[in-house]
């Protein structure tokens, strides 16, 4: 097995499939830095690039497309706060702060290391496991899936800092958000007030930019009117220089949690219909757990950063997994790799690795490859990057507003859009400004109509509820739905009297 | 970041450039009513190179999905009248609108040509015990409503396991899974018994992953000699996906004359037809009037079976 993957890696170094991979991977990380523009999209404009090419330069690109995408929401997340693409957002917590702090450039650098050493690990283990890991996938029918989605959203409102409660409603307000527009099943109209604009419901995209993009921008601009004096001195002077082996070393001092985050995204990625955004979130809940300072996540700490960013990177190598295995697209990215695929004839299936061979392997060096060339697209691109940071406020906010609202005018070139983002945006500085976690909201955003469509699924399939409790892995994950709220509830209590005398500053995320 | 928003500014630019020229002089926009990498995008996606080469202007696609085809149906049916959205259908426009999903029907539009017709292949999945069509008929008449088919309620996938149920006088157990993608996970894990499938899963077949019952067209496809015609087995059933191109209602005659010229060349092309052949569907050209003509016979068809199914809310 090795020995081919050796042969692809070689056959991918030649100029014909360099070339694509290279493009690929550095739309890629454009792509994934704007916000607005997800990687389904970037993708979506390489495919018909990809008609024209052999079935394999083709795929080389788009799996550096989804490789460099997955790494380039962590530098808008890191120097503006904003995920540059959903699988980004739990980044911000840590990135941001750390950046603010005056370290742009360390924040960064872990950010990209985390991604590549969450990638490539995470691709390894692709290779070694791809059939086993995909038959676990396969036994997820309905009631799994819901329970799944509910153990996902029960870890996140354990991140909340302040109160349970608040978490917890702010994992509902997300939801809600979810119903309006057509019900999934049937279309019947929701909340629409008669009007023919939301019986689409809410896009994902500007609701997403508004609620974090938004709130990011009113709290800088609070700053910079209030206390210009500590805020400006901490900008004039941010470290950017980047000590690379220390930032490497600083992730491979933490081998526990760069593993487990990786399993983390690996296990979501698999899972079809998550994808990177929920591996980020939940990897970064995970962290925290496992620490034994959970109070310092949101300080500006590195563990947040490799957390989020080593997961959402493995989540590719995982949704790559079940295109492999059964020929599956595990989320909207690898749809459009395997509708290329189809383009080109190619039988996707579980004979697929065995029949196509040359090609399986050389997805899986394309997607080894894709890692240190990200770096390399990276290296050459962070001088850039970082100069946002000396960028004074005042000129970089407007800018950051604009490419906000043209992203989300975009995405289906309609105003109505603008209008969610504004919306949204009150919506969520009025969350911040009461305190409310905001991780929950988007992951109760990202996951409502999943709930929703495989709880239907389930009752339509067999009506007696309780088959959600003796489904043994339906039972399982909602006893750990259970358990994960049950141990925030004692964590916190432990911190609290541990913390009882220390003065502690909450932070906004 | 300053030269991104330039960049952005003059695509934006670019982009909304006037009319009134001879048609088309700017890009067309597609909008293809469900997910890139769909059973309706793969077709399409093919078929804009030959027609961007018959146009002499860009095409662009445009996936807008969202509740069984219906978002995009709208967002089709709003557009301008002026030839640079067009909007590609098949058989589900009828359906939705007389299952009560949509407030759109076929008759919001103007035709403009057909390009391709898939069969309907009913399909099992390996972890039942059905060998062929007749033990699965066996099964479902000792235990009616046990048996599950994974469907986009109210649209083709719903209807055409509806057409053997009632043929068979048989019972089924609807569970909604919108789009073959998400029906095939389920399938092969067990969590549905049958859906309506067509020869791009000949892959799992292959492996022993799930199984072809029956097919839905007048005679055995080549492909797949040993799966039997729903007619050689007794029920009088075809079922074929036909997908064409529409524009909004309006639109300028000779507008509409230059598509369907453009449309009759594109599906010519060679690389477009090896591309239909790998995915098992047929190029199926109809012009202007002939395709104008199938979609009102289509749609009395499909207002029938939906009143003899019991689904006609209109």
């Amino acid at each position: 097995m090795f020995e081919q993957l050796g042969t692809a890696i070689l056959d991918l170094l030649q100029l014909k499939f360099l070339v694509p991979l290279v493009i690929g991977t550095f739309v890629g990380v454009v792509g994934g830095a704007l916000p607005g523009v997800t990687i389904t999209m970037t993708i979506i404009v390489v495919l018909p690039f990809t008609f024209g090419l052999d079935p394999l330069q083709g795929l080389a690109a788009m799996t550096g497309v989804y490789v460099g995408g997955s790494a380039g929401g962590l530098v808008t997340a890191v120097l503006l706060g904003i995920p540059g693409t959903p699988s980004a957002i739990a980044t911000t917590f840590d990135g941001y702060t750390m950046r603010r702090n005056g370290e742009p450039g360390r924040a960064l650098w872990l950010g990209i290391w985390a991604s590549c050493f969450g990638g490539l690990l995470g691709g390894v283990f692709l290779i070694a496991t791809t059939g086993p890991l995909a038959a676990i996938a396969l036994e997820f029918g309905p009631w799994e899936f819901f329970a799944l989605f509910i153990f996902a959203l029960s870890m996140v409102v354990g991140l909340t800092e302040d109160s349970l409660l608040k978490g917890l409603l702010a994992g509902t307000f997300g939801l809600l958000v979810t119903t309006f527009g057509s019900d999934p099943i049937m279309s019947v109209p929701r909340f629409t007030f008669g009007t023919e604009f939301l019986r689409g419901g809410f896009d994902f995209l500007p609701v997403l930019i508004g609620i974090f993009a938004f709130a990011q921008i009113m709290t800088e601009l609070e700053k910079m009117h209030g206390g210009s004096g500590s805020g400006g001195a901490r900008a004039a002077t941010p470290n950017l220089k980047i000590a690379q082996l220390k930032v490497i070393g600083e992730i491979l001092a933490r081998p526990v949690l760069l593993l487990w985050s990786t399993a983390v995204g690996l296990l979501i990625g698999v899972l079809p219909a998550i994808g990177g955004s929920a591996a980020s979130v939940m990897a970064y809940d995970q962290a925290k757990k496992i620490s034994r300072r959970p109070e310092r996540f949101g300080t500006g700490i590195p563990e947040g950063i490799i957390a989020s960013e080593s997961s959402n990177n493995a989540n590719v190598g995982g949704s790559l997994v079940t295109i492999m295995a059964f020929g599956i697209p595990g989320d909207a990215v690898t749809a459009v790799m395997l509708g290329a695929m189809t383009i080109h004839g190619i039988q996707s299936g579980p004979l697929f690795m065995v029949q196509e061979a040359k090609l399986a392997y050389g997805i899986f060096a394309a997607y080894l490859l894709a890692h240190p060339i990200m770096i390399i697209v990276m290296a050459l691109g962070a001088r850039f990057f970082l100069r946002v940071v000396t960028v004074p406020k005042s000129a970089l906010v407007p800018i950051v507003l604009v490419l906000c609202t043209v992203g989300a005018y975009a995405l289906k070139n309609t105003i109505d859009n603008v209008w969610v983002l504004a919306l949204f945006g009150v919506f969520g500085y009025a969350l911040v400004k009461l305190k409310f976690p905001l991780a929950p909201v988007i992951l109760g955003l990202i996951l409502g109509d999943q709930i929703e469509v495989n709880l239907v699924r389930a009752l339509m399939n067999d009506p007696n509820p309780l088959l959600f409790v003796t489904r043994p892995i339906s039972a399982l994950l909602l006893g750990l739905s259970v358990a994960s709220v049950l141990f925030s509830l004692w964590q916190r209590r432990r911190q609290a009297a541990r913390l009882a005398a220390l003065p502690e500053t909450a932070p906004d995320f | 970041m300053t030269k991104l928003v330039l960049a952005a500014a003059a695509l934006a630019i670019l982009a909304s450039g006037s009319a009134m020229a001879a048609y088309p002089e700017r890009p067309v926009k597609v909008i293809v009513p469900w997910a890139a990498g769909g059973d309706t995008d793969n077709i399409f996606r093919p078929f804009v190179l030959p027609l961007q080469k018959a146009l002499g202007q860009t095409v662009v696609i445009a996936n807008i999905g969202g509740a069984s085809g219906t978002v995009g149906a709208r967002e089709a049916k709003n557009s301008p009248p002026d030839g640079y959205t067009l909007y590609v259908v098949h058989d589900y426009i009828h359906l939705t609108y007389y299952t009560g999903v949509a407030d759109v029907n076929y008759s919001d539009f103007e035709p403009i040509c057909s390009v391709s017709s898939t069969p309907s292949v009913l399909t099992a999945s390996a972890k039942t015990k059905w060998k062929s069509l007749k033990e699965l008929i066996d099964d479902a008449k000792a235990n009616p409503g046990t048996v599950s088919v994974g469907a986009t309620l109210g649209s083709t996938s719903h209807f055409f396991p509806a057409l053997i149920e009632k043929a068979a006088n048989v019972k089924f157990k609807y569970v909604s899974y919108d789009g073959l993608a998400q029906r095939m996970n389920a399938i092969l894990g067990g969590h549905i018994d049958l859906t309506d499938g067509n020869l791009t899963q000949k892959g799992k077949v292959d492996a022993g992953q799930l199984r072809f019952l029956a097919i839905a067209t007048e005679k055995r496809a080549p492909e797949l000699p040993d799966v039997p015609t729903l007619k050689e087995s007794g029920y009088d059933i075809e079922y074929a996906v036909t997908r064409g191109l529409l524009a909004p209602k309006g639109t300028p005659d000779d507008i509409l004359g230059k598509l369907d010229m453009a449309c009759s060349e594109a599906v010519k092309d060679p690389a477009f037809a090896a591309s239909m052949k790998a995915q098992g569907t047929d190029v199926k050209y109809l012009g202007r009037k002939e395709y104008g003509e199938f979609l009102r016979k289509n749609d009395e068809i499909n207002k029938s079976m939906a009143k003899e199914l019991g689904l006609l809310k209109r």
